[in-house]
Order: structure tokens, then C-alpha cells, then sequence
């Protein structure tokens, strides 16, 4: 379950960026972000990430109060989420198969749990046989599935997409909404921002409405 | 902690070593450079101070004896002479001997011809090592030995024991000083190396963050890389030292040989030689730890 009480976030000497948001998203969710650009979406999932902190407010993810939740405690949260971004942010020296263990790896897996589970993820995504490539050598649609299998080789609860298909054709956009749709059946919490109008209607998914750092959302969700 | 994450990180970081050979050599060198210096200076100064040390001929104190001193009273006090601090030994010149030294060495046959009866008393001619405490300390122990009832008065010129010590006291500060300024130095040097290392990877640093990395699983890897380096550091420095002292023991010999003795150069001993390698391990450490703890910091906010 994420819920945002009131949260209110503006950057140093700016006006808000979100104001006053209300949320109620239960677990095992999925629903776009949508809104134009410069609304506040990417912030909205930065606070997720304990990337940005709140200004005002609650927000608590799993239990977890984001607001107050200790430095040192942080790590810890963060592996219980996913993250995908627009430009997938691959490290361009490792090959695929290290891309994807390193969530794994900053968790403390043992080495021999590792290479079957990110094995698996790298079948979800349909990249079983791509293991020693450098993310260079392939196509953006699937450097954008590598990132997806890094952000859910570590299971989590929760999975965040920025504007995952931001730069990818429509064909290779809905290949990629249909694997979240998938992790989404898997009982992952999905939560992904976009302002492609095409996926919001192909999808038919609820939607949650930034506009000028406002949410309008769904009255179940509110 | 987990040892396969150390293990991971330590593989990470002679991985990142030997990816640039050349920059990791350059600051094995630079550090290597700066650690020898004081440490060659350290080793000269001991080396110094073992040859003064030896300078028996100029550091000998002379107790004239009363007369009527009984041989069993001078003896204990030998003994006890003997066994007091920094006396490397202890002669007893008798009457008769002083006799045959005096005519021996200033030629005065005809003047003790002259006196007939031998004027000169028996002493104890006690050799110490300058060095081997304070001047005052020394002072004072002169003094107690004066006062012995056997003794009828003391000779000693050790005016240049304090003078030696205060030069050997400063030059000790000012190495002293070059070592610590040259330890902040081998600090700077790999602060800025480490500086340097995590600009290369800060993408890399911010994934592992933003993927749940903890602090110290970030920093481990830069850690180790400056205590790799200091310790590879530290063992050049050793063997620099070493090599020169090596080099230097052939001169050495040909001036010690001038003087008509000889003087074997003293390096480090192995617990010395580790203590420099555990000390040189520290700085790079610490400098990384510096580094690590300006540019690293602001990922986790
Ligand atoms: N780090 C930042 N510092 C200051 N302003 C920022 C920062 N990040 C985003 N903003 C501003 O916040 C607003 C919302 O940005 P963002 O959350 O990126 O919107 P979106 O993802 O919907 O395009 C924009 O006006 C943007 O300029
Ligand atoms: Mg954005």
C-alpha cells in the first residue's frame, strides 16, 4: 500500500512542485502517471525512491514512513522497489548479465543464488541469450529490457517506471507496457508515468492526473 | 559482515588497479617517494646515534682512588660501577700503572727519576656510552660516584655529552615534522587519487545507491583501493631504504676504514619495516576515507 497524506514538495527557492497530494494506492496496483511534461510525475516517483525528500506531509510506502525514515535505513527500503527509467541509465562497461546481478549483488546475495536469478529475469524479459553483451551492442527497446529485469531480479513489492517508453516506437512501447502488465498479474505493486496518450487508452488502465503539481485521481484511489 | 561482499569488493578494487596500471603505479611511486624520505632520514639519525655511541675514547670518566682504599671496597664498587646504566666497561688503572702510562705517554722519565716515591693514585677509568641517557642523568650519576668513600675525586669532561644530545634532540624534531607534514602529503596524494576514482564512477556509484547499495558497500571498494595502495606503497619504501643503505655501506667502509675502524649501517629492522608498511596502509586509508567521505556522501540525501 502507498499512501500520500497532504504531501507537498517544492525544490530549494522554487515554488511547489506537488501540492497537497492524497493517495490511497492499495497493494498490487498498477496505474499510470500521466500528465504533461514538467507536471511533477518524475518527482512524484523520486519521493518513492527516497531519491527527493518530502517538504510537508506523509507519505508511507509498506509500512514504511518515507518522511522520517533514517539515512541508514534507506538501502534497505529501496530494495523493496523497482525502478525503470526513460533512458534505461546502463552501466556501458558491464555486460547485460552483471547490468541486471548488480541489485542483487548490493544486497548481499550469495554468487551462486545470483547467476540463476538473474538468468530468470533476463528470460522474463525475453534476453535469456544475450547474457555477455554490452548494452551498446543492443537495440534501445531491449537495453530498456535489461533495465527492467535489473529493477525486478530482486522481486520487490513495488515497481516504478519513468517515462519507461519515452523513447521507443509504439510496437516496441506496448511490448514493454505488456511485460509490466505481466509482473502486474504477479501481484507487483506497478506504478508507471507517461504522457503518451496512445498507451493510456490502449491500456484502459486507471489513471492517476498530474497537471501544475496537482493530482486528480480515481475517487477508489482518494 | 559478509565475507563474500569483502571478497567482492577487494576483487573490485585490484581489478581497478590493474585497470589503469600506469596512474596506480604513479601513485605507488609518488607515495613510495614521499614515505622514504623521512623514513631514510629516521634510519640515518639511528645510524648516527649507534656511531657516537661507540665513541668510547671521548666519553670516559676517571675515579681517583684514595690511597688507603681497601681492594675489596674498590672491587664492590666496580661491580657496582659496572652494572650501572649505559657503562660499557670498567678498568682499574693501578699506581704502578698510571706510573708506567705517565712516563710512557709525556716522556717524563727524568721528572719521576726526581720524585722517587710515585705520586700518582690508583683509579677506575669507567667507559660509558653518551647516549645512553640524559646528560643530567649522567651528571648526577658522576656525582654519586664522587661521593663514594673510596673515592677521593672524579674527572670528567661531558660538557659535549649535552651538546651532542640537544643536536641529536633537534635533528630527531625536525624529522619529526618533515614525517608528519609528509604523511599529510601521502593523505592529499590519495584523497585526490580516491577523488579522482569515484568521478570516474559516479553513474555506476548512483545505480548501486538508487538499486539499495548500503554506504559502506559503496565506499568498501575505494577503501580498499587506498589501503592496497599505501600497502605497496609502504614495501617500496622499505626496499628504497634498504637498497640505499645497501649502497652506502661500501663508502662507509672505505671512511671507517680511514679511522682505522669499522661501522656496519643499520636498515630497519623487520618490525620496523612492517610497522612502516602498517603505518603507509593507514594513510591510504585514511585519505581514502577522506575522499570517500566529501564526494560520496551526497548520494544518499
Ligand atoms: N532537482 C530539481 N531542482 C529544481 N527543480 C526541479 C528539479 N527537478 C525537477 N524540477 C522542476 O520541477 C517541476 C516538475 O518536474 P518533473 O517532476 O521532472 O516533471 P515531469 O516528470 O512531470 O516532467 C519542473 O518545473 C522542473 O523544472
Ligand atoms: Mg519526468
Amino acid at each position: 500500500m502507498i499512501e500520500f497524506i497532504n504531501v507537498t514538495k517544492h525544490y530549494p527557492g522554487r515554488r511547489h512542485v506537488l501540492r497537497e497530494i492524497n493517495l490511497r494506492l492499495p497493494k498490487g496496483e498498477m496505474v499510470l502517471l500521466t500528465g504533461p511534461s514538467g507536471a511533477g510525475k518524475s518527482t512524484l516517483l523520486k519521493l518513492l525512491t527516497r531519491l527527493e525528500d518530502v517538504s510537508h506531509g506523509t507519505l508511507m510506502v509498506g509500512g514504511v514512513d518515507l518522511a522520517t525514515l533514517k539515512r541508514r535505513h534507506i538501502p534497505a527500503y529501496r530494495r523493496r522497489v523497482g525502478v525503470v527509467f526513460q533512458d534505461h541509465k546502463l552501466l556501458m562497461d558491464r555486460d547485460v548479465y552483471n547490468n541486471v546481478a548488480l541489485t542483487l549483488k548490493v544486497a548481499g546475495v550469495p554468487a551462486r543464488q545470483i547467476e540463476s536469478r538473474v538468468r530468470a529475469a533476463l528470460e522474463k524479459v525475453g534476453l535469456g541469450d544475450r547474457l555477455r553483451e554490452l548494452p551498446a551492442t543492443l537495440s534501445g527497446g531491449e537495453q530498456q529490457r535489461v533495465g527492467i529485469a535489473r529493477a525486478i531480479v530482486h522481486t520487490p513489492e513495488i515497481l516504478l517506471a519513468d517515462e519507461p517508453t519515452g523513447n521507443l516506437d509504439p510496437a516496441l512501447s506496448d511490448e514493454i507496457l505488456d511485460l509490466f502488465r505481466d509482473f502486474h498479474r504477479h501481484g507487483t505493486t506497478v506504478l508507471v508515468a507517461t504522457h503518451d496518450a496512445r498507451q493510456i487508452a490502449r491500456l484502459g488502465l486507471p489513471a492517476l492526473h498530474l497537471e501544475q503539481g496537482r493530482l486528480h485521481a480515481p475517487k477508489e484511489f482518494s | 559482515m559478509n565475507l563474500h561482499l569483502r571478497l567482492d569488493a577487494l576483487r573490485n578494487a585490484r581489478d581497478t588497479l590493474l585497470q589503469q596500471p600506469l596512474a596506480t603505479l604513479l601513485t605507488v611511486l609518488a607515495l613510495a617517494i614521499v614515505l622514504a624520505l623521512p623514513v631514510g632520514l629516521f634510519t640515518a639519525l639511528n645510524n648516527l646515534q649507534l656511531l657516537l655511541g661507540q665513541w668510547r675514547d671521548q666519553a670516559q670518566i676517571s675515579l681517583y682512588l684514595h690511597n688507603d682504599a681497601s681492594a675489596a671496597d674498590v672491587a664492590k664498587l666496580r661491580a657496582r660501577i659496572e652494572h650501572s646504566t649505559g657503562v660499557v666497561a670498567v678498568h682499574y688503572i693501578s699506581r704502578a700503572q698510571a706510573l708506567a702510562d705517565f712516563e710512557h705517554s709525556a716522556g717524563m722519565q727524568a721528572a719521576v727519576d726526581v720524585l722517587g716515591e710515585n705520586p700518582l693514585p690508583a683509579s677506575l677509568v669507567v667507559e660509558i656510552n653518551p647516549l645512553a641517557q640524559s646528560s643530567a642523568d649522567l651528571d648526577a650519576q658522576v656525582q654519586s660516584w664522587a661521593k663514594e668513600p673510596v673515592v677521593a675525586s672524579a674527572q670528567s669532561d661531558l660538557h659535549w655529552v649535552a651538546r651532542l644530545q640537544a643536536i641529536l634532540a633537534l635533528g630527531t624534531r625536525a624529522v619529526w615534522i618533515l614525517a608528519l607534514l609528509l604523511a599529510l602529503g601521502a593523505v592529499l596524494v590519495m584523497g585526490n587519487t580516491i577523488r579522482l576514482h569515484i568521478a570516474q564512477r559516479r553513474d555506476e556509484i548512483d545505480i548501486a545507491s538508487l538499486v539499495g547499495a548500503t554506504r559502506s558497500f559503496i565506499r568498501r571498494p575505494f577503501l580498499y583501493q587506498g589501503l592496497i595502495q599505501g600497502l605497496l606503497a609502504g614495501a617500496l619504501a622499505w626496499a628504497v631504504v634498504a637498497v640505499a643503505i645497501l649502497s652506502l655501506q661500501g663508502p662507509v667502509d672505505r671512511l671507517a676504514a680511514l679511522y682505522g675502524t669499522h661501522f656496519t649501517l643499520v636498515g630497519l629492522r623487520p618490525e620496523q619495516g612492517l610497522a612502516l608498511i602498517a603505518i603507509s596502509a593507514f594513510l591510504g586509508w585514511l585519505g581514502s576515507r577522506i575522499a570517500v567521505g566529501r564526494h560520496l556522501d551526497h548520494t544518499f540525501s
